[in-house]
């Protein structure tokens, strides 16, 4: 199975909390999840890694550039969400909220796919999916890292 | 206990009351014409030999609480927010001897939508001078009295109340049951995965407290059952008459693993208010002073609402920046504290806050609340009254209002001959601390 393997929710619910996609500063994240790659913003001048990401006039401008990161990270924690939960995720259910430390550096939140609450330990290796919930709007989402 | 600093007597005070207050320099001499036309006067830059500008740090007993008041709390309280924060200011106004027309300052934990002036105008306020509102939930109690302590000594204000009035019993007033509109800015890194109850954002860390330091379902459970174990005294605790025992605790319901039932807060409409004014003021109303010895607020750096996973290495919370300039404007110290409110949303926040705050090392705080060290009695009872976990959930305002009459020596779980306690707001969000102590 290939990394960056495309999911698609079959049944979005009317009420799913859809992100803001044109949001200016998180654009480019949910473009690049579109494009099935995990994307991270970085400060051209430091390295440094910033998540969350910061607004492009950060400094003044013209310090910030967006990278394809790894796809590849660890679980730093996670939470195996119960009842009652929204009606967006109940078909989830246990849903496995997860804090992914990305071999990049940052901690994004996610959820895990393809996986049961029984599999999951803090430190697993993960690596990303992308979840497709609308034709604009795709989820990084992650699986164990089996390999 | 340390000894007593009086800052307000060590004058070179009138330099920074000089600074505090911004005043105007004297001006120019006539014989000079007066300041040259189109340039405004400049305040005077008073040069303070310690580089020392944290006003807070020099202000340490200037105020004090001297009222008091809120209403029974309920699942559903049956009028909106804006007439029960009326009706609690007034309680805590009758409890300090004041009168409506003495209140000219008025600072508020709010997130909803209700506005100082129509609750200045309900109550018979003469006229406000100053206000103020912070946000941030759990992170906002103490922050409204730093903010009244800062007004009052800065002379912008003589008698501040502060109020919380929350309607969120009822389950369909839950903000993350309502997500709508497209999510973005900071709740866009959490909410479209389905991370929203706030159990799941706390889980995060507990989990995470779990794997690096050990701490058990039985630590967490200690502090249920000392919330439990305090509320049966307290008649207006929404958990008197249930109380809790470990098998009981470690059955709960999971909510999200690891949290179950018993590890989140009640949902509780509520009122609450506290009258703060000066020390010199204090001493003349009928309640003994309860003086605000030191506060804080911090957010931490790189900060998100909630969902504050990225803000260090290590995965501390907030309250530790807190904690810093908490500690930094107090003569106190933790080992002085003869109890502690420590925000309780959910049963981790209160292991995390003995940490942030100083109370044991990073890690000890499941180990610390063993062997009833957190009960009455213990070495450092925590929630005397309950707390959110069982008295009443009002996004921690009952903390600020049991750590004052630990002060005065009223509580139902007094501590024998309490001198200082500390209120800390939530760990995890932008938060904030106090701490009292008696004259």
């Amino acid at each position: 199975m290939a990394l960056g393997d495309v999911l698609v929710e079959e049944r979005l619910h009317p009420d799913y909390p859809l992100p803001d996609l044109d949001d200016p500063i998180m654009r480019p994240f949910w473009e690049g999840a579109r494009a099935g790659q995990l994307v991270q913003q970085r400060d051209r001048v430091t390295g440094a890694v910033h998540w969350p990401p910061k607004p492009l006039y950060w400094k003044g401008g013209d310090r910030l550039e967006w990278f394809p990161a790894s796809g590849r990270g660890t679980v730093f924690t996670y939470v195996v969400g119960r009842e009652p939960f929204l009606p967006a995720f109940r078909h989830l259910l246990p849903h496995i909220m997860v804090v992914v430390q990305l071999a990049e550096g940052a901690r994004i939140v996610g959820h895990m796919v393809r996986c049961t609450p029984d599999d999951m330990r803090v430190g697993m290796p993960v690596r990303v999916v992308f979840k497709r919930l609308t034709d604009r709007a795709t989820l990084p989402v992650w699986e164990p890292d089996r390999d | 206990m340390s000894s007593r600093r009086r800052c307000h007597g060590d004058r070179d005070a009138a330099s920074w009351l000089a600074f505090a207050a911004r005043t105007p320099g004297p001006p120019a001499p006539a014989r000079f014409g007066g300041r040259p036309r189109g340039v405004l006067p400049r305040p005077v830059v008073v040069t303070d030999p310690l580089a020392d500008r944290d006003l807070l740090r020099r202000i340490q007993d200037e105020v004090a609480v001297v009222g008091i008041g809120h209403l029974p709390f309920a699942k559903d309280i049956g009028r909106p927010i804006g007439d029960t924060a009326v009706e609690a200011i007034q309680l805590a106004l009758a409890d300090a001897g004041l009168e409506a027309e003495d209140v000219d300052g008025m600072s508020m934990l709010e997130m909803e939508k209700t506005h100082e002036v129509s609750i200045a105008r309900r109550l018979g306020v003469r006229q406000l001078t100053w206000w103020d509102k912070i946000s941030y939930g759990g992170g906002a109690a103490a922050g409204t009295l730093v903010h009244a302590a800062a007004a009052i000594v800065s002379g912008q204000a003589s008698v501040v109340v502060c109020h919380r009035a929350r309607n969120r019993g009822s389950k369909t007033s839950r903000p993350w049951a309502q997500e709508k509109e497209l999510v973005t800015d900071d709740k866009a890194l959490h909410v479209p995965w389905g991370l929203i109850r706030p159990v799941d954002v706390i889980g995060m860390w507990a989990r995470r407290h779990m794997h690096e330091f050990g701490t058990t379902r039985e630590h967490l459970g200690n502090v249920a059952i000392a919330a439990r174990k305090h509320a049966q005294a307290n008649p207006f605790a929404m958990m008197r008459g249930r109380p809790l025992d470990m098998p009981t605790y470690l059955a709960g319901r999971v909510i999200g693993d690891p949290l179950t039932l018993y590890d989140c807060c009640l949902e509780t409409d509520g009122a609450l208010a506290l009258v703060v004014t000066s020390l010199a003021r204090a001493r003349d109303l009928r309640q003994k002073p309860v003086l605000v010895h030191a506060g804080a607020q911090a957010s931490g750096p790189n900060p998100v609402h909630l969902a504050n996973y990225n803000n260090c290495p290590t995965m501390e919370t907030t309250a530790k920046w807190c904690a810093e300039r908490l500690w930094a404007r107090s003569a106190l110290k933790p080992a002085d504290m003869d109890c502690a409110q420590i925000y309780d949303a959910f049963t981790p926040l209160v292991i995390l806050g003995l940490e942030d705050y100083g109370f044991c090392q990073r890690g000890e705080g499941g180990p610390f609340t063993e062997g009833g060290r957190i009960e009455i009695g213990g070495a450092l009872p925590v929630l005397t009254s309950g707390g959110g976990l069982s008295e009443a959930y009002v996004h921690g305002f009952n903390l600020l209002l049991e750590g004052v009459r630990q002060i005065r020596g009223t509580s139902v779980n007094q501590v024998p001959g309490c001198r200082a306690t500390l209120v800390t707001g939530a760990s995890g969000v932008a938060t904030s601390a106090v701490v009292f102590r008696g004259e």
